[in-house]
């Protein structure tokens, strides 16, 4: 049990010029949550997992784990345990033996290794397999080992870089809330790096956001979704993405084709001076209108029926260009290939601005 | 059986040209030395077309094998040539894995200027083995070689490296020590690049020290690298004609069975060809055990052979 904190902690990897691959990441996570680091391939999220591991150097900044300053402290002195993307399974040991390997290496004795390896497989459903090999296990059984692994150590901190990212779909899912019901369960902190917003959303207490090596946002899956901070965060999170169009604004509020989308008063004052604005708008707030009401006019170029509903995929001309937007509509009436179909704006409420080239969130 | 045929007997013409080859020169030599080993043959009785002589040596049955056997002077002492021989082997092949295991380790990490290394350290082997025998052969010279020099620069005692001691096999040993470190390096080599570096990590991560993770990572995972390696080795070694000839010549200090099985065939009064072939079969049996052994106990540790 341990709090984590990264202060103003940076890797940087030596090249011409060097690269930045985690920057100045500061992060507080508190005993017993579950963090998710999430950003898209080379944001440096692993590498901040890494760091935290040990098996990264830290070249500016510290890192504490349990209050106490390990930034030059080796991975053994840290008391974490990792679950690895590969699951690093030792395939000449047993899956008793590979539980029991950190055990061993610190001389507990055999009968309690076997005691707390004999729990461990309990909890993971996994008393069948002990006597076997890694290379006879299915991925999943192999990705449960794994985490038995980390488990009969009892680390103050469990670090998890991508553990599902090598199953399939179905067993993704499971097992996606089988960590999530075990973490709760063993209240041991937990820092978990995924490339997936859908499993960041739906395990982390709280979910930081990277991209290249800066942290963008962190906050809980509700507030990251509802109020994300810049227009980075608003694209990453949610799927399918936010539709991001730069518009003109005015007074009344921002053009779109053929409508003006009304807006608050405090997001015109902190656009005040900007005549564009990165307008941000997710696929469930808008819809699709009868011929006569007002709306922006689009072409239906994709529909993708997922059952329950829809997304209808389609281009809008703003000022000169064509741009496409997506739609989520009812699943049992989508409109069809190259119809012309109207959108509104449902939700005005669920309209996001942002700085056209900043792409910080405009209002407070 | 003819439907067999009907549906095979593509596959059978297929392999028939190497079975013929193999045949010819594998099987049919290996049944001719053993049936020499039967006889009393040798340069005065073989049939002779440029002499116009017939054959003329008899079946002597299991003579040869009770003289070699009962390890006389004259027939080689053969026990103790195979115990020289096998501290050859075992000597050689050991300090080949060690030192190969430890180069490999040294260039496996990151180091300015791997590749150069590399190529320096492979170089022994592009060498042709003679002319690496041939430079040894001199810088063991007693009086004259690089190596006393040192030694006498040093005030350290010079032996006779080349002479009737045991220092011949020592020096023999060293130079095949030498020529063998690049092969088992490569090998090495390539089996540590195969071992996932996340397995080193995990360990870290599980608190195990540098010597730990060579332990209990690095020496499983090169496993089936080494015992296939450490096989070829033995065998090559107990049977390592060329350095040992080049360099001692018929030296009994640095004899094995192999160059004594050579000597007894082209050298001496009469060649003997009926004790070199019998050495040749026994040489045989001892490494067709050995293999037996080797692989059981390869099998027992559920290494697939």
């Amino acid at each position: 049990m341990a709090e984590v904190s990264y202060v103003k902690a940076s890797r940087i990897f030596s090249g011409n010029p060097p690269v930045r691959a985690v920057d100045e990441l500061s992060l507080e996570v508190s005993d017993g949550e579950f963090l998710v680091l999430v950003g898209p391939s080379g944001s440096g999220k692993s590498t901040a997992l890494r760091m935290l591991a040990g098996l990264e150097d830290i070249d500016e900044g510290a890192i504490h784990i349990g209050g106490k300053d390990v930034t030059n402290v080796p991975p053994k002195g840290r008391d974490i345990a990792m679950v690895f993307q590969s699951y690093a399974l030792y395939p000449h040991m047993t899956v008793a033996e590979n539980m029991g390997f950190a055990l061993k290496l610190r001389g507990v004795p055999k009968t309690e290794i076997k005691a707390k390896v004999e729990e461990a497989a309990k909890m993971l459903d996994l008393q069948k397999y002990l006597e076997r090999k890694p290379k006879a296990l299915s991925g999943g059984q192999r990705q449960r080992v794994a985490m038995g692994r980390a488990i009969v150590r009892e680390p103050s901190v469990f670090l998890m870089d991508e553990p599902l990212s090598n199953l399939d779909a179905k067993l993704r899912v499971e097992t996606r809330a089988n960590i999530a019901a075990l973490q709760q369960r063993l209240g041991t902190t937990t820092i978990y790096v995924t490339h997936d917003q859908v499993e960041a959303m739906t395990m982390g207490h709280r979910v930081a956001v990277l991209k290249d090596g800066l942290l963008q946002q962190c906050d809980t899956p509700r507030a990251l979704y509802d109020r994300p901070a810049n227009a980075f965060v608003a694209g990453f999170i949610g799927s399918p993405a936010m539709n991001l169009k730069t518009v003109p604004i005015s007074a009344e509020g921002a053009k779109l084709d053929g409508i003006i989308v009304p807006l608050t008063r405090s997001a015109l004052d902190a656009a005040g001076g900007l005549d564009e604005v990165t307008f941000g708008i997710r696929p469930e707030a808008l819809g699709i209108v009868p011929s006569g009401e007002e709306g922006m006019d689009m072409t239906v170029e994709l529909v993708e029926e997922l059952g329950a509903d829809a997304l209808v995929h389609g281009a809008v001309k703003i000022g000169d260009a064509s741009q496409r937007f997506v739609v989520r509509v009812d699943g049992r009436t989508p409109p069809t290939l190259g119809q012309h179909v109207k959108v509104a704006v449902r939700d005005t409420t669920e309209i996001h601005l942002f700085h056209p080239e900043s792409g910080e969130r405009l209002e407070a | 059986m003819r439907r067999f045929l009907d549906r095979y007997w593509y596959a059978y013409a297929m392999v028939l040209p190497v079975v013929v080859v193999i045949a010819v020169l594998v099987l049919y030599p290996l049944a001719q030395g053993v049936f020499f080993t039967f006889t009393n043959i040798n340069e005065g009785n073989i049939a002779n077309p440029i002499l116009d002589r017939p054959a003329t040596y008899d079946v002597v049955g299991f003579k040869n094998y009770l003289n070699v056997l009962s390890g006389g002077e004259s027939y080689g002492a053969f026990w103790s040539t195979l115990v020289r021989t096998l501290i050859w082997t075992f000597s050689c092949v050991f300090l080949h894995y060690t030192v190969g295991l430890g180069l490999a380790l040294l260039l496996n990490r990151q180091v300015r200027g791997r590749a150069l290394y590399r190529v320096l350290l492979i170089l022994p082997w592009a060498v042709p083995a003679f002319i690496s025998a041939f430079a040894w052969k001199y810088m063991f010279n007693a009086q004259y070689g690089i190596i006393n020099q040192l030694l006498r620069s040093v005030g350290l005692p010079d032996p006779v490296w080349l002479g009737q001691s045991d220092w011949a096999l020592v020096s023999v040993i060293i130079v095949n020590v030498w020529l063998g470190v690049p092969f088992m390096m490569v090998a090495l080599l390539g089996g540590l690049q195969s071992i996932p570096g996340d397995l080193y990590e995990a360990a870290e991560m599980d608190g195990a020290t540098p010597w730990q993770r060579f332990r209990h990572v690095t020496l499983p995972g090169l496993r089936s690298v080494s015992s296939t390696v450490v096989l070829l080795g033995i065998i090559w070694t107990f049977n390592m004609f060329p350095v040992i000839y080049l360099i001692a010549g018929p030296n009994p200090n640095a004899r094995i069975l192999v160059t004594y099985a050579f000597e007894r065939f082209f050298s001496g009064a009469s060649r003997d060809y009926a004790i070199a072939s019998t050495y040749g079969v026994l040489i045989l049996s001892v490494l067709l055990v050995f293999a037996a052994i080797y692989r059981r106990a390869l099998r027992k540790q559920g290494e697939v052979w």
